[in-house]
């Protein structure tokens, strides 16, 4: 839900009333003035809310690819937003972009591999391959995991998309927002350090 | 306005420097105290925040500090900055230095546990050959734990073990979980025991020198605390040869200063510490300033298991939702073939292991999840680390820090002992989990990179002989009398065992012999 849409769920809500009938009744002697110093509080949204990311890291058939791969590995289950929901593709296309070569070296191979894969095997793209399909080519997902990363490329891309495309959809704003809803516990909320002075 | 001279001048406020200024200020000590960092406003430089309110989504800005595997999007402003103050080493030996420079240092965010050293590692020479044995023993530090302990309000269940002695513990009379009794069962005959984890409770949010240390220096009257003081080097009098003060760098405006001082004590943590000496040039006529660099080797989730009573959310009650600790049982009363010395385990029960633990994904890794959640049992192993000659730190002078100061490098790596002493931990732990009925889903002997454990020890070491430490039995220097260190860099052996404990009581220790020492005159 976009906050603009919650803060009205939350004004039109049967409590709203009761909370302001319990105010002192300045309401109805008109607004009352701010104390000189103070400032009104403006209530602002995170980019998320109002927008989308551009892609600008990944080629399309890479995009293509990774947004088959992030619907696979964190389809929408049990109410939950998955991956494609909480776009997190695109923040991946975002983060990648702005991480170290060697990390951006192993997506973009990864990527490459798997529609090379997919083209080798089946004829068509990653994006294009069905349920049975990917199964096959994602096959190195299954080899137990160690510590060290795997030398076969593939397998080691296809180690972290999996762990950065669940964390990219359990962080992302869709998923909290459904996890929250109807409890008075905060979806993945942490203490934060500011920069120091 | 004239320069003041203090009696005593510490550099660092953790929980080295913060016990030197507990201790000294007490006994009528005037003490300067810098620290690299701000003293921090809890509440102002802290707050709750949604991971989707971070700009990365809770994975971090990307390279931002490579070494530092704690650091997430939440606390990366708590750690130093790599860039601010880095450090060199071989890309092929990674060394992870994790550090914090804040009023309160590591005390601030250390796990709290808190444990003694035994005479296995104080006179570990004695038993197996290697290395040098502590110019003490625990029955000379045993009086100092007892009075640390209550500060800290260590909890605890005394357990009666030579090689993890009892303290002065807030007594944890819980029971323990059935996991722990299973674990318990089938390790005894392996020698293990299952302990009550041994932990600092502290007061309110921390515990910390920041608010059971410094507050009782501050209330005598004899400190004064200077925060973002960056300690270049140490100055010495040419008459005399003994130390007179320290130059240091404003953090914020980077105005060089100099304060004095009749003594300086070092607690700027382990490795700043020696950083502090090597720029200073001095207390090395040993050769062994900076050497015997040692740490303790951690494998986090090492080996997790399920238990499978707990399957589908149908664990009987007290069965899980515990932790426990397995002290070292290896090389007690055995003797090992492949390894000396040997290592602990803490563990718990009732978590639900990683995603990346399961070779499947979408709904099917979902539902192997939800049939396990809350029934693993997960633990890290700690082995102890051999102190060797080879692994030490030097002064890299081609590279400076954002203050200009030269920086450290670091020639540090794990050999075939801590090999074969974390291979051991891994197949025993997998033959314990085994007999006590539950499923090992995984199990890893690769240990971090050396430093992991935010443990590193040793380089200034203590001993009896001048030619082979840098520190006497009271944690002053051989060469200068009235230059003292009392972190961890004075260690000669780290055992398995979290350090902050012995750090602090050798702290208090030796700033009594000082206090002393001031008053007869001989400092």
């Amino acid at each position: 839900m976009k906050r603009r849409n919650m803060m009205k769920a939350v004004l039109a809500a049967p409590a709203a009333p009761a909370l302001l009938s319990q105010s002192p009744p300045a309401h109805a002697q008109g607004p009352v003035p701010a104390a000189p110093n103070e400032t009104a509080e403006l209530a602002t949204s995170i980019a998320d809310d109002a927008a989308t990311t551009r892609t600008r890291f990944f080629t399309q058939p890479q995009l293509n690819a990774l947004r088959k791969l992030s619907a696979i590995v964190m389809p929408p289950l049990n109410g939950q937003p998955g991956a494609i929901d909480a776009g997190a593709p695109e923040f991946l296309d975002f983060l990648i972009g702005a991480s170290p070569a060697p990390r951006q070296q192993l997506y973009r191979a990864g990527l490459d591999a798997l529609n090379d894969g997919a083209k080798k095997r089946f004829g068509k793209t990653f994006a294009d391959v069905d349920v049975t399909q990917a199964e096959t080519l994602l096959a190195p997902l299954k080899q137990p995991w160690t510590y060290e990363p795997p030398a076969d490329p593939l397998a080691h891309f296809l180690r972290d998309a999996k762990a950065d495309i669940r964390t990219a959809t359990v962080n992302s704003r869709e998923y909290s927002a459904v996890a929250t809803r109807g409890s008075r516990r905060g979806g993945g909320m942490g203490l934060y350090w500011y920069p120091l002075d | 306005m004239a320069k003041r001279e203090y009696d005593v001048l510490i550099v660092g406020s953790g929980a080295s420097g913060g016990m030197a200024a507990y201790t000294l200020t007490q006994l009528g000590v005037k003490c300067l105290l810098l620290d690299a960092g701000p003293k921090v406003d809890f509440q102002r430089n802290r707050g709750l925040k949604p991971v989707y309110e971070l700009p990365y989504r809770g994975f971090g800005r990307p390279g931002k500090l490579p070494h530092v595997v704690q650091a997430n999007e939440f606390n990366a402003n708590q750690w130093v900055d790599e860039a601010e103050v880095p450090y060199t080493h071989d890309p092929k030996e990674p060394y992870n230095w994790v550090r914090v420079r804040m009023v309160g240092g590591k005390s601030l965010f250390w796990a709290r546990m808190s444990f003694r050293l035994s005479d296995y590692e104080f006179k570990a020479k004695d038993k197996d050959g290697f290395g040098e044995n502590w110019p003490l023993d625990h029955a000379e530090l045993s009086p100092f734990y007892d009075r640390v302990e209550p500060i800290f309000r260590v909890s605890g269940r005394k357990e009666g073990l030579a090689q993890l002695p009892d303290g002065v513990f807030v007594e944890d009379s819980s029971p323990d979980t059935g996991a722990a009794q299973r674990i318990a069962a089938a390790g005894k005959p392996y020698g293990v025991t299952v302990t009550k984890i041994r932990r600092a409770l502290g007061e309110g949010p921390f515990a910390s020198s920041f608010n059971l240390l410094l507050p009782k220096a501050m209330a005598t009257g004899n400190l004064t605390i200077v925060p973002n003081a960056v300690v270049r080097d140490l100055t010495v009098d040419k008459n005399t040869g003994r130390v007179n003060g320290v130059n240091f760098v404003d953090r914020k405006s980077k105005r060089e200063m100099h304060a004095a001082a009749r003594v300086v004590v070092l607690g700027a943590s382990c490795l700043e510490s020696t950083r502090i000496l090597l720029n200073s040039g001095i207390a090395n006529s040993s050769g062994v300033l900076g050497r015997y660099l040692h740490d303790q080797f951690y494998v986090s989730n090492s080996v997790v298991a399920i238990v499978p009573e707990a399957r589908d959310g149908k664990a009987p009650r007290g069965l899980m939702g515990g932790g426990g600790y397995i002290p070292r049982f290896k090389n007690i009363t055995t003797k090992e073939k492949n390894f000396i010395r040997g290592y602990a385990f803490d563990f718990f029960a009732g978590g639900t292991p990683d995603a990346r633990y399961f070779g499947s994904w979408g709904a099917q890794l979902q539902k192997e999840m939800d049939a396990v959640r809350g029934a693993s049992v997960s633990g890290t192993l700690m082995g102890e680390v051999l102190p060797r000659y080879e692994n030490h730190v030097s002064v890299d002078r081609k590279v400076t820090d954002a203050f200009g100061i030269p920086v450290l490098n670091f020639k540090c790596k794990y050999t075939d002992n801590e090999f074969n002493m974390a291979k051991d931990a891994i197949d025993t732990m997998s033959e314990i989990y085994h007999k006590a009925g539950f499923e090992v889903m995984h199990r890893n002997d690769s240990m971090f990179p050396p430093g992991y454990s935010i443990h590193e020890l040793g380089t200034c070491r203590m001993g009896d002989d001048p030619k082979k430490s840098v520190l006497n039995r009271w944690n002053q220097s051989h060469d200068v009398k009235n230059l003292f260190v009392v972190d961890g860099s004075s260690f000669v052996t780290g055992g398995s065992q979290n350090p902050t404990m012995t750090i602090l009581a050798l702290s208090m220790r030796a700033s009594e012999y000082l206090a002393g020492q001031m008053k007869k005159g001989e400092i």
